[in-house]
């Protein structure tokens, strides 16, 4: 509902209501509009999603091409095309998606860019969704591109439109870095003006010496990158987006970036702690001669930073070579953790230790772990994985098949690794379950049924099943087409006809991927039909080689909204005359609608979405479960 | 002044939205907002967390050791926002019960108001509310969150005003669904005036278990 408002925050400046509550997604997808980019490329991911989001809603409008790639790689590469071909251009994805487009990423910035190319990537400390709280700072030494972190959403607009110049100055793709809480953060921005873009067909002129990376060419190119990162780095020391933001007044400093500044100012303004702050926006090249100077300037200096000890390594290195005897502080000492974001209370804590502040150093008591009933994430009322993994279970079990092996992907269903179906044993990468079903039908006798999403099976889930057929492997592939990049947020993929906008695009069908590298054993269920999957599955389980199942049904919070727009949704109810309070439902099918109070068997009204699985006999074998009149 | 609100709930019930409302009726009264929204695994009903911090704050996330407002959407969530700090200023809680299937799964029964008050209530001064029946009466259950919004105005314990609140709702909502949320708000504002004349009238005992 806010998108709405931002919409026309976006295209109309007619409405006073400056400035505007942006999450620092939107904001970066702002700043790049104001930067006036004419490309962007994406494949979702959270932390990073709403970018796109925020995007699909006004590129068309604005004359912008925007598109959801196959995966990161691709998205990189189309963006670095567009950058080349002198449009300027904007690539995100979460922190994982970079190892992703990571090949491509290293050599364009030996080849360097035309029109400007941001290339925005979100970590996530603390895994709040994530599998590793990989630090993508890394990635700007190993790939000696320059790089820019925001700490709220108004420096990351600002910030975006200060990298598109950076990177068209120097021909260079610019990495732009944030984390879970500045990508999560809502707070006032304050607009700029969007420019008209021309929005025409460009002609790319070539240039083979520069975008044909072989080694006779690169060899030139990584001694021209060097000298153009020393010039960069002039530029660091000078930008804006290195700060101190309060006056000069302590013997004790502090070097600070993106979400880590946030905790350490909260944490000295609400206890009074006298301390100078060097804010680095531009942390790669780090503004070597203000490091310098702010560590000349203080006995002590603490740096305060998220995840790896990545500016500290860097500046115990400054304060080596330039022979400054300042002590500093950080990770490296274990003042600081190593895992998981900062919170203004860890701040405080190391930071009473550092400076001796009696009544923090011990920090609080650790909590005793709450009792309350916990509720982790669960697969939503009539999300149709809840019947395929039922199934498969129980196929499964009636094959009385020892020891599977479940592989499993990254999606909505990698929720099926917990109670009641606990149908994961592996979950590493996007692709992965086909990837790691082939290690395991090559050294075990185990029966592999690997489980895959339409968007991860496009993503990355093809060549490893190139791999199992050409190598003629044995595995089950489980390919849960929900028709949408569910997780993130029903962003489309390229199994749809239609594109974020409803513009007509090519839909690619699974089966004809799959029959087209030679699987013959291909078939589709509905997962919504328990006793025919059931059928299927259990056929496909004592076929060799390798077998697909398509297990075919729309995501239920799309099928919600339609039927919400169509009219009433039917619901279900228990007959508790009928019920034989055999537990199956909430003990095996476990939708979120099924309760039980006073020893009966209930459904919530509120939750029930009426896809009427549960009143199926292979989960009420007394037909107990039935429409509400 | 500085004012820090954690809205609980379960994924699905508007926590987002009502954060934003809040957040941008917070702003338009001239005040400093910072907002962080979590977006976890699930889509619809894993725990959500949505923390609105009004005042002169750096970062959205809110210090373990005190915090001024929790609005509940739902019972065990509303307990378990509590529990995570040391000291919680007031709790609106929403009485309705979302089952956790982790309960469900193993046979287990949703626990009684009554137990879950006297074990993780204490020490907070908690109003419970039957915020899904007056979400019901303004036309529709998805109301509780504005249901709410409006008990917290109603007591007088926002830094805000109902105007401004009112003016956000008519930026958020279009046609049928903003007569049910503005009716929702007046519900709960009108809940609060019933409550602070009954609060007067008891004993300071009762008062504080409220």
């Amino acid at each position: 509902m806010i998108y709405m408002t931002d919409l026309i925050q976006f295209t109309e400046s007619k409405i006073e209501k400056k400035p505007i509550f942006l999450l620092g997604n939107e904001a970066i997808a702002r700043g790049a509009v104001e930067a006036g980019i004419e490309f962007a490329s994406s494949y979702p991911g959270t932390p990073s999603s709403e970018v796109g989001n925020t995007l699909s809603l006004v590129a068309d409008k604005l004359g912008i091409k925007f598109l959801y790639s196959v995966n990161e790689k691709v998205a990189l590469e189309s963006a670095f095309a567009a950058s080349i071909s002198g449009m300027r251009s904007l690539v995100f994805m979460k922190h994982v998606g970079l190892n992703v487009a990571s090949d491509p990423f290293v050599s364009i910035v030996y080849t360097g860019t035309r029109g400007g190319l941001v290339i925005m990537t979100a970590d996530d400390p603390s895994m709040f969704s994530s599998q590793n709280e990989q630090d993508n700072r890394h990635y700007a030494d190993l790939a000696h591109i320059p790089m820019i972190e925001p700490s709220n959403p108004q420096e990351a607009k600002d910030f975006v439109k200060a990298a598109f110049e950076i990177s068209e100055k120097y021909h260079i793709p610019v990495l732009f870095r944030t984390t879970t809480r500045v990508s999560h953060m809502r707070g006032p921005v304050n607009d700029g003006e969007i420019p008209k873009i021309k929005g025409t067909r460009k002609v790319f002129e070539r240039d083979p010496k520069r975008f044909v990376s072989l080694p006779v060419n690169a060899i030139g190119l990584k001694k021209m990158l060097m000298e153009k990162l020393g010039e960069i780095a002039v530029e660091s020391d000078m930008s804006f987006m290195n700060s101190t933001p309060s006056n000069m007044v302590s013997e004790i400093g502090a070097i600070t970036s993106g979400s880590g500044y946030n905790s350490l100012m909260d944490a000295v303004t609400s206890h009074s702690i006298d301390m100078d702050i060097l804010k680095i926006g531009f942390t790669n090249p780090l503004p070597e001669r203000r490091i310098s100077e702010f560590l000349r300037q203080h006995d002590k200096v603490v740096i305060v930073e998220e995840l790896d000890p990545y500016m500290e390594e860097k500046i115990r290195a400054i304060a080596q070579i330039n022979e400054i005897r300042t002590r500093i502080y950080g990770k490296l000492d274990g003042y600081f953790p190593l895992s998981y974001e900062l919170n203004p209370d860890a701040v405080l804590q190391s930071l009473a230790r550092i400076l001796s502040i009696p009544g923090y150093i011990q920090g609080k008591s650790p909590k005793t772990e709450s009792d309350l009933p916990p509720r982790p994430p669960v697969l939503c009322p009539g999300c149709p994985h809840r019947g395929t993994y039922y199934v498969v279970k129980r196929s499964v079990r009636m094959s009385n098949i020892k020891n599977p092996i479940y592989a499993s992907d990254i999606g909505c269903y990698s929720l099926g690794t917990y109670e009641p179906f606990d149908e994961a044993d592996t979950l590493i990468s996007m692709g992965s379950s086909i990837g790691v079903a082939n290690g395991f039908s090559m050294v075990t006798d185990q029966k592999v049924i690997a489980f895959i999403g339409d968007s991860t099976f496009y993503h990355s889930g093809i060549p490893p099943l190139i791999n199992a057929v050409h190598n003629n492997l044995d595995m089950l592939v489980i390919i849960m087409d929900n028709g949408t990049t569910a997780m993130t947020g029903q962003q489309p993929n390229p199994g749809n006809d239609l594109d974020y906008n409803g513009k007509p695009v090519t839909g690619i069908p699974i089966e004809n991927v799959v029959r087209g590298i030679g699987i013959g054993n291909v078939s589709v269920i509905d997962p919504y039909d328990l006793k025919a999957s059931f059928v299927t599955i259990n056929r496909a389980l004592h076929q060799t080689g390798v077998s697909v199942i398509i297990s075919r049904r729309e995501c239920a919070i799309i099928r919600d909204r339609k039927l919400h727009k169509n009219g009433e949704i039917e619901i279900y109810t228990v007959n508790q005359d009928k019920c034989g309070k055999c537990m199956n439902c909430v003990e095996n099918f476990s939708c979120p609608a099924l309760f039980i109070e006073n020893s009966e068997i209930q459904i919530n009204p509120s939750i029930c979405d009426g896809c009427g699985v549960c009143a199926e006999t292979l989960v009420c074998p007394f037909n107990a479960i039935e429409v509400k009149k | 002044m500085t004012y820090n609100i954690r809205l609980a709930g379960v994924g699905g019930q508007g926590i987002i939205t009502a954060g934003n409302i809040i957040s941008e009726a917070a702003m338009r009264s001239g005040q400093k907002v910072i907002m962080s929204e979590i977006h976890g695994l699930s889509q619809r009903g894993g725990s959500v967390t949505v923390d609105v911090r009004i005042g002169d704050y750096y970062g959205p996330i809110i210090s373990e050791s005190s915090c001024d407002l929790v609005i509940g959407l739902e019972l065990i969530e509303t307990f378990r926002a509590i529990e995570s700090f040391e000291n919680v200023g007031t709790a609106l809680m929403n009485t309705e019960k979302i089952n956790p299937i982790s309960l469900s799964m193993h046979r287990k029964e949703y626990p009684r108001f009554e137990d879950l008050m006297e074990k993780y209530g204490m020490g907070t001064k908690i109003y419970p509310v039957e915020a899904g029946e007056m979400a019901m009466e303004a036309g529709s259950s998805k109301a509780v969150n504005v249901v709410m919004i409006g008990v917290a105005l109603g007591l007088n314990i926002f830094p805000m005003n109902a105007d401004d609140v009112v003016y956000v709702l008519k930026d958020t909502f279009p046609g049928k669904k903003l007569g049910i949320n503005m009716k929702a708000l007046e519900l709960g504002i009108a809940w609060s005036g019933l409550m602070k004349t009954n609060i007067h009238d008891s004993s300071h005992k009762e008062a504080h278990l409220l």
